[in-house]
């Protein structure tokens, strides 16, 4: 006989999920106003997403609530207001960039600002939760909406870029749910804080299924993160989507990822288990390595900024590895830094796009057409250099600060290896940026005509870029009061 | 004027953010005016800098990043206030005497961002800011290079940046773990070099920091075997790439030397001098047969220029009073006289559009006056007495006599090398008979290039007769800085030789 379940509805705490449905009712909304009323500008739509993710945010932030909340599978701690503002504001400066002036094929349709919305709430949920299921369900929503988005773009590279990925998200949704699977077998529960505890409890006997179970699980989200060498998919997915979404894909998946890895890593890390630690130092260092050499030979910058994106996640990765409360800060840090860069550089080349593809036959852009820009639109190419210089990791500009915070974290809990390392990868990773500035300062134009840098380029996406910009170079300041938030909610946290 | 130091590094900056506006054919009698200005306000942090005083004066604090311990701490001291001022009259100078056509605006523009950065590394305090403008400083060079050089250009300027981008990521390194064990010892995160100079670091730990900052600055001096970018860049630059690059980028290094190494890893600077004594020596007379076999005016140059730089880097690790304070004056007039020589250099490139020795002769009885500043220039850069080279040179290896005096014989080769060297190019290029036809009708120097040229030749023989006003704020400073090396020491043997190096010629 069952027992009956009495559910108290203040004990529900329906608060914690209301930033989510916040997103949800947006989606929803957009979808009955398409029934009712066709042929609304995308600009409607556009500023309409925005403000949802504006409300969804003043949610998360002003969310005063229980840290537990909805059967206990909710977990709103420090970390998860922090990604989900993170993962907000990125939605609301990325999103915008639909306004471009050309007009293209997703942005006619409302349900990509629905399906966005959709995605949005799916990542909120897999970063506000400790259960695994709800985890999978969350990555998984998020998952099937991003690639459709992708397909949306309605070009032969597109489907492809949307198939692999779609493939490759499958083979890492059956990994995590094998994983899962295998935890849950040996220890008969799907909240990361029962695991922990039976675990402890019985010193990781038995070790070998325990190991099955996160090599599955770092599996499962090495792809989502792009860790090499289950990065593969990354620059083919790059290259197929627009420049919009491919800015969007280097930054919220992977905040996403990353926290759901800390909640469940971090206590392997820091449980002792020696084999954990020199896996991931191994996965660190190799995704560092390969993706910064594989990035040297690109032709295409977008292409370069995916395997300088892999290579990125390799180096925040060793935030989890060194497991302090310093790293893990640092971590969400150099995400915020690198989202307004990467923000701006996606943007530049988001702007320069064509209809048609006019310097090469199979890139939108290759290095050579950005190639004397410094004569032909002064401005544009010094915004440019100055991402470049930022993600090439040249003070005082924005990722520089992130670095810099990541290096002293390593170096503070002794990883001096690891730090010479990540130091020389970065120097590596300088040849790569430089060659773009090489190309946009050093060289000659190929022809003499500044529009081509700015096809697409309408008011609210200079906007962004100068917004970009400014955030990126006087990112100094701002590094106090960051430095301030971040190590407070990660400490309230526990990390 | 408390805020001096703060307007010195800005000014430029914020010049350059508003040249944008100055349309191109106005912006090299702007490049001039602000530069001018610079320079005027240097001269005046002279004029008002109490020589009296051996430590950090104008001294100004404003926190950035305090919860990390990063705070914006300018400062200037015997060491550094010379430094500024050759930063701000070489860059005024080399603008004045610049002959480039194309894109100048953003020519100069760039000039006057890399001043900012350069005379900010000079005063800055903090390390961590002081890394933001030591890296800084390469954007502007690598695109002064990369766009007005020579043929292989882009290989040199990519080279350039490449090279120091990784010396320096590793000295960072080292700063972020000085901060980590200042937090350790404190209980406070300071990044500022006066806190850390308080710090009595064990001798293991100070081995392989004094690594990791070497490493940072031997590429930018450039010391041997980390030399070979400098040649490059300096053979593909424009003229005022060269300039700057010779007269102010380079000492960076040395200056990073004096400020960083010594003081703060006492124990391991004496436990390294032998080690770069001898990279300095290989320097100094391995580069010195190099520029020989050179048939590139301007390579000659470039090497003698790395030649130069091994008997300031022997100079500054003889530890004492002398050569450290000889290495320093002779930074500054390095940095006149290889900035003078690249300059000269440029004017006959101007002329010619050559740099091969080969392809001139008697240049003497076609253009008397640049060959009469040549001349001046070549001895300057030979250590003859009189001249400003000579009483920098005189001083390091005095200094370094009393380290090593088979060694200084060695280094003092560098005088004998160097004349064969300049004294050949010079005999090749301006004696002689005129063989080419071209070279009979050449111009001799014009009132822009004397204008910039013979305001460095006073300054060659002023301070070459009486360099007084110079030493005595240096000294000063680097007798405090001596004493802080002693008083830190934790070795025995670290504290015995400072000691002895230091105990002749104090007139005690």
């Amino acid at each position: 006989m069952l027992e009956k379940v009495v559910v108290d509805l203040a004990s529900l705490n329906i608060v914690s999920i209301s930033p989510m449905l916040i997103a949800i009712i947006g989606a929803l909304a957009i979808l009955c106003i398409d029934l009712v009323t066709k042929n609304l500008n995308k600009s409607f739509y556009t500023i309409l997403t925005i403000l949802f993710i504006l409300v969804d945010l003043g949610a998360v932030i002003g969310y005063k609530g229980e840290v537990r909340g909805f059967f206990d599978v909710m977990l709103i701690d420090g970390i998860s207001i922090l990604s989900q503002s993170i993962i907000l504001i990125a939605s609301a400066l990325f999103i915008p960039l639909a306004l471009s002036t050309k007009r293209f094929h997703e942005f006619t349709y409302p349900e990509f600002f629905a399906l966005f919305l959709f995605m949005i709430s799916g990542f909120q949920f897999m970063i506000s939760t400790d259960n695994l299921i709800l985890i999978f369900v969350g990555l998984e929503t998020a998952s099937l909406s991003l690639y459709t988005l992708i397909a949306l773009h309605n070009r032969m590279k597109s489907f492809e870029a949307a198939i692999k990925y779609f493939t490759m998200g499958a083979f890492a949704a059956g990994f995590y749910s094998f994983g899962c699977m295998i935890l849950y077998a040996l220890t008969g529960s799907v909240e990361l804080n029962g695991i922990f505890s039976v675990l402890s409890e019985r010193q990781f006997e038995p070790m070998i299924l325990v190991l099955t179970a996160l090599i599955f699980l770092i599996g499962a989200f090495g792809f989502k993160l792009s860790i090499v060498p289950f990065h593969t998919w990354t620059p083919d997915v790059y290259e197929g989507s627009s420049a919009a979404l491919a800015g969007y894909m280097s930054i919220v998946p992977k905040v996403a990822g990353f926290v759901v890895i800390m909640r469940i890593f971090e206590f392997f890390v820091a449980s002792g288990i020696v084999w954990l630690e020199y896996v991931l130092y191994a996965f660190v260092v190799i995704t560092m390595t390969l993706a910064n050499i594989l990035a040297l030979v690109q032709e295409d910058v977008k292409r370069m900024l995916a395997f300088s994106s892999i290579s990125h996640a390799g180096f925040v990765l060793a935030g989890i590895l060194i497991g302090t409360t310093q790293s893990n800060s640092a971590l969400f840090i150099y995400w915020i830094m690198f989202l307004f860069t990467n923000l701006g550089a996606f943007t530049m080349l988001w702007v320069s796009r064509h209809k048609n593809a006019i310097f090469h036959n199979r890139f939108d852009h290759p290095y050579t057409k950005f190639a004397g820009m410094i004569k032909i639109m002064p401005v544009g190419a010094v915004i440019m250099g100055v991402f470049m210089l930022s993600l090439a990791g040249v003070p005082p500009f924005s990722l520089f600060w992130g670095k810099m915070y990541m290096l002293s974290s390593a170096v503070n809990a002794g990883y001096i290896g690891l730090a010479l390392i990540m130091a020389l990868n970065s120097a590596i990773a300088a040849y790569y940026y430089l060659k773009l500035i090489v190309y946009m300062f050093l060289k000659e134009p190929v022809e003499n005509d500044h529009t081509i840098y700015i096809k697409n380029a309408s008011n609210p996406l200079k906007t962004i870029i100068g917004f970009s910009a400014i955030v990126t170079i006087f990112s100094i300041f701002i590094m106090n009061p960051l430095i301030e938030i971040a190590t407070k909610y990660v400490e309230i946290s526990g990390f | 004027m408390e805020q001096i130091l703060t307007i010195l590094v800005f000014f430029p900056a914020i010049a350059g953010m508003l040249g944008f506006i100055v349309k191109s054919d106005s912006i090299k009698v702007y490049g001039i005016t602000v530069t001018l200005v610079e320079f005027m306000l240097s001269l005046w942090l002279w004029l008002s800098f109490d020589s009296s005083v051996a430590g950090m004066q104008f001294e100004h604090f404003f926190p950035i990043i305090s919860n990390y311990g990063i705070n914006y701490h300018v400062g200037v001291d015997g060491i550094s206030l010379f430094l500024v001022i050759l930063t701000t009259f070489m860059t005024f100078i080399a603008i004045v005497g610049l002959s480039e056509e194309r894109a100048l605006k953003n020519l100069i523009l760039s000039i006057l961002f890399l001043e900012m950065t350069m005379v900010a590394v000079f005063v800055i305090l903090d390390a961590v800011i002081f890394y933001l403008f030591w890296e800084l400083s390469l954007v502007p060079m690598l695109y002064i290079i990369g766009a007005w050089g020579a043929s292989l250009r882009i290989y040199a300027a990519v080279k350039f940046f490449l090279y120091t981008f990784t010396g320096s990521l590793i000295m960072l390194i080292g700063i972020l773990f000085m901060g980590y064990i200042y937090h350790e010892a404190t209980g406070v995160w300071s990044f500022s070099l006066l806190d850390w100079h308080m710090l009595v670091l064990p001798f293991n730990m100070q081995l392989w920091l004094f690594v990791a900052f070497f490493l940072g600055f031997a590429i930018k001096v450039p010391m041997f075997p980390f030399h070979t970018w400098l040649p490059y860049a300096h053979g593909q630059a424009p003229t005022i790439g060269s300039v700057i690059l010779a007269a102010v980028l380079l000492k960076m290094g040395t200056y990073g030397f004096v400020r960083f190494s010594l003081p703060l890893f006492p124990d391991a600077s004496v436990y390294f001098v032998m080690p770069i004594a001898i990279l300095s020596l290989i320097m100094i007379i391995y580069t010195a047969m190099v520029a020989y076999a050179q048939e590139d005016m301007k390579q000659v140059i470039a090497y003698s220029s790395v030649s130069h730089m091994g008997v300031i880097v022997l100079g500054t690790f003889a530890l004492n009073v002398e050569g450290i304070g000889g290495s320093i004056f002779l930074m500054i007039s390095h940095g006149i006289v290889s900035g003078a020589l690249f300059m000269l250099v440029g004017v006959i490139y101007d002329r010619r559009h050559t740099k091969y020795m080969r392809e001139f002769g008697g240049l003497a009885s076609v253009m008397p006056k640049y060959a009469t500043i040549t001349g001046i220039m070549v001895m300057a850069s030979v250590g003859l007495p009189l001249t400003m080279g000579f009483v920098g040179e005189f001083l390091s290896l005095l200094g370094f006599y009393k380290v090593s005096p088979i060694m200084t014989i060695l280094a003092g080769s560098s005088i004998i090398l160097g004349a064969i060297y300049m004294l050949s190019l010079f005999k090749k290029s301006f004696f002689g008979e005129v063989v080419k036809e071209e070279n009979k009708n050449l111009e001799d120097l014009n009132y822009k290039e004397l204008s910039a040229l013979v305001p460095l030749v006073l300054i060659v023989v002023w301070l070459g007769v009486y360099p007084k006003p110079v030493l005595k704020p240096i000294d000063n400073s680097v007798k405090h800085l001596v004493d802080l090396m002693e008083k830190k020491s934790v070795t025995k043997d670290a504290k015995e030789f400072i000691v002895s190096v230091n105990k002749v010629g104090e007139g005690k």
